[in-house]
């Protein structure tokens, strides 16, 4: 089990993408059945459609705002809670019961429900991403603030800072930032699963909508074509977390 | 008897239970029986389904698809991931795919499942199976790399053999790996059960929550989710429980 270089496996996977992609062309091309596999090329002309006539950046930009509101949201929440069940053995046990079922339940199965109570619109989507996101959030949230940094609160305290809500914002919260970025990265991937479920419960709106649409006419170019962006929007998203983090735990 | 209730652990639960029951029928009475269901109405909606025997087909459904895909992920994702964490070069050429595959929502990919699988059985199947046999070989992979470099450079002065160094060394270091695959798996296939009933055929207990919302039954819809939390719960509780066993057993790392 020797280790390789990075050079090598980076080459290698490029080689390795390449081959599939050439693979792929040409058995969609010999296949000729671009229901079940269109070729890359065709995938590409679709892409680039989907880009000039606008209809993509349309549908990203609703995503992504969908998102982004899901996941502020999502983070004030958690924070709130998670500091609650954090400093406080009442909250903990009165909020458990409800936190644990959260944690078990496929958020997708409670989509039908929160799309009656909340409505079809703007808040029920933004309620599917909140509930998707919010787990990672609130546990991380409470386990980096039990874990006092007991020489930090003592020097803080020395240097007269008091009272509790003090030391958390001071103290508590810097000292937890690692922590706090790492459950922020599983929520924003866990979030992008939430907003497609919502968008494509709905049929309508956003990437999620644009790729149920095409799907049900049946047009697997256009279908791949919305799906590419959607993965890189995931992928960009919490590799830019990643990297927040990264330089935390540097300096 | 008296003591244990009144310890905070069970007492607290109970009270905050008893509040947000309380308070959640108090509210339901009075919304529309279309939108909301008080606990009461749920309760009623549970014996009635279980009395016409809808729930019980529903969960058979559901149950059949999750095991026979759970179980071929588990026969296909551990050799498979055997494969990867020891032929290095091969594991390093998939990564960027499953990569991908991570990265993109399982719902989205439903009309790709639809074209190639149709909407019956088959494509429930590979709902579960796929996703599940990723996750359990990606782990399965990494605990075979991660072999203790120290337990690998005894057992090389030692002059043990190959398989003497499968046996006492690299399967005894992956197990926890594997056995943490297998949680991550089940957690999948439970989703992934799921989304193949409320998105391709409408049968089981995710067809339940689709039905409930068309039929405007919003307790037909609790009912059914929380048959789908208890159902996960127990496995993965089961699989959370080996997979702390396994984990003291691996020792200082």
């Amino acid at each position: 089990m020797k280790a390789r270089s990075r050079k090598d496996v980076r080459r290698d996977q490029i080689v390795g993408v390449m081959v599939f992609l050439i693979i792929w062309e040409v058995s969609a091309r010999l296949l000729d059945n671009s229901l079940i596999l269109p070729p890359i090329s065709a995938i590409l002309a679709a892409l680039w459609e989907l880009i000039i006539t606008g209809q993509l950046i349309v549908a990203l930009s609703q995503s992504i705002l969908l998102l982004i509101a899901g996941l502020i949201v999502a983070t004030t929440i958690g924070f709130v809670l998670g500091a609650l069940i954090a400093r406080s053995r009442t909250a903990y046990w009165m909020l458990n019961p409800y936190l644990s079922a959260l944690f078990v339940t496929p958020t997708i199965a409670l989509v039908p429900l929160v799309l009656v109570w909340f409505g079809f619109g703007f808040p029920g989507r933004v309620t599917v991403v909140v509930l998707a996101a919010v787990v990672p959030i609130l546990f991380s949230v409470a386990s980096g603030l039990r874990d006092s940094p007991g020489d930090l609160i003592d020097v803080a305290r020395s240097f007269g800072v008091k009272g509790e809500i003090a030391l958390l914002f001071k103290v508590r919260i810097r000292a937890a930032l690692p922590v706090l970025l790492a459950g922020l990265r599983l929520a924003a991937g866990r979030g992008v699963v939430g907003m497609a479920v919502a968008e494509t419960y709905l049929r309508l709106g956003g990437i999620g909508g644009l790729i149920k649409s095409y799907g049900a006419m049946f047009q697997t170019d256009y279908v791949f074509a919305s799906i590419l962006p959607l993965s890189l929007l995931g992928i960009g998203i919490v590799s830019l977390i990643g990297r927040a983090e990264r330089r935390l735990h540097w300096t | 008897m008296i003591d244990k209730l009144i310890r905070p652990s069970v007492f607290l639960p109970l009270v905050s239970l008893v509040v947000v029951f309380g308070g959640w029928e108090i509210v339901g009475r009075s919304i529309n029986p279309l939108l909301f269901a008080p606990p009461s109405e749920v309760l009623r909606q549970f014996g009635e389904l279980l009395q016409t025997g809808e729930l019980q087909d529903a969960a058979m459904v559901t149950v059949r698809a999750l095991f026979l895909g759970y179980f071929l992920a588990v026969v296909v994702g551990i050799p498979f991931g055997i494969l990867m964490g020891a032929w290095t070069r091969f594991g390093d050429i998939l990564q960027p795919y499953l990569y991908a595959i991570f990265a993109t929502p399982r719902v989205v990919l439903v009309p790709l499942i639809v074209v190639w699988f149709g909407i019956g059985f088959e494509a429930r199947l590979f709902l579960v199976f796929f996703w599940s046999m990723i996750a359990i070989s990606v782990n399965t992979a990494q605990g075979v790399r991660h072999a203790r470099p120290d337990l690998v450079e005894v057992a090389r002065s030692f002059q043990a053999t190959r398989l003497q160094m499968a046996r006492h060394v690299l399967i005894p270091g992956a197990i926890p790996f594997v056995v943490s695959g297998l949680r991550i798996g089940a957690e999948r296939a439970i989703v992934g059960v799921i989304i193949g009933e409320m998105f391709l055929q409408i049968v089981g207990l995710g067809g339940v929550i689709t039905k409930g919302s068309q039929e405007l039954l919003p307790a037909k819809m609790l009912c059914a989710v929380a048959v789908i939390a208890v159902l996960g719960t127990i496995i993965v509780t089961a699989l959370d429980t080996v997979e702390k066993r396994f984990q003291d057993w691996k020792g200082a790392p």
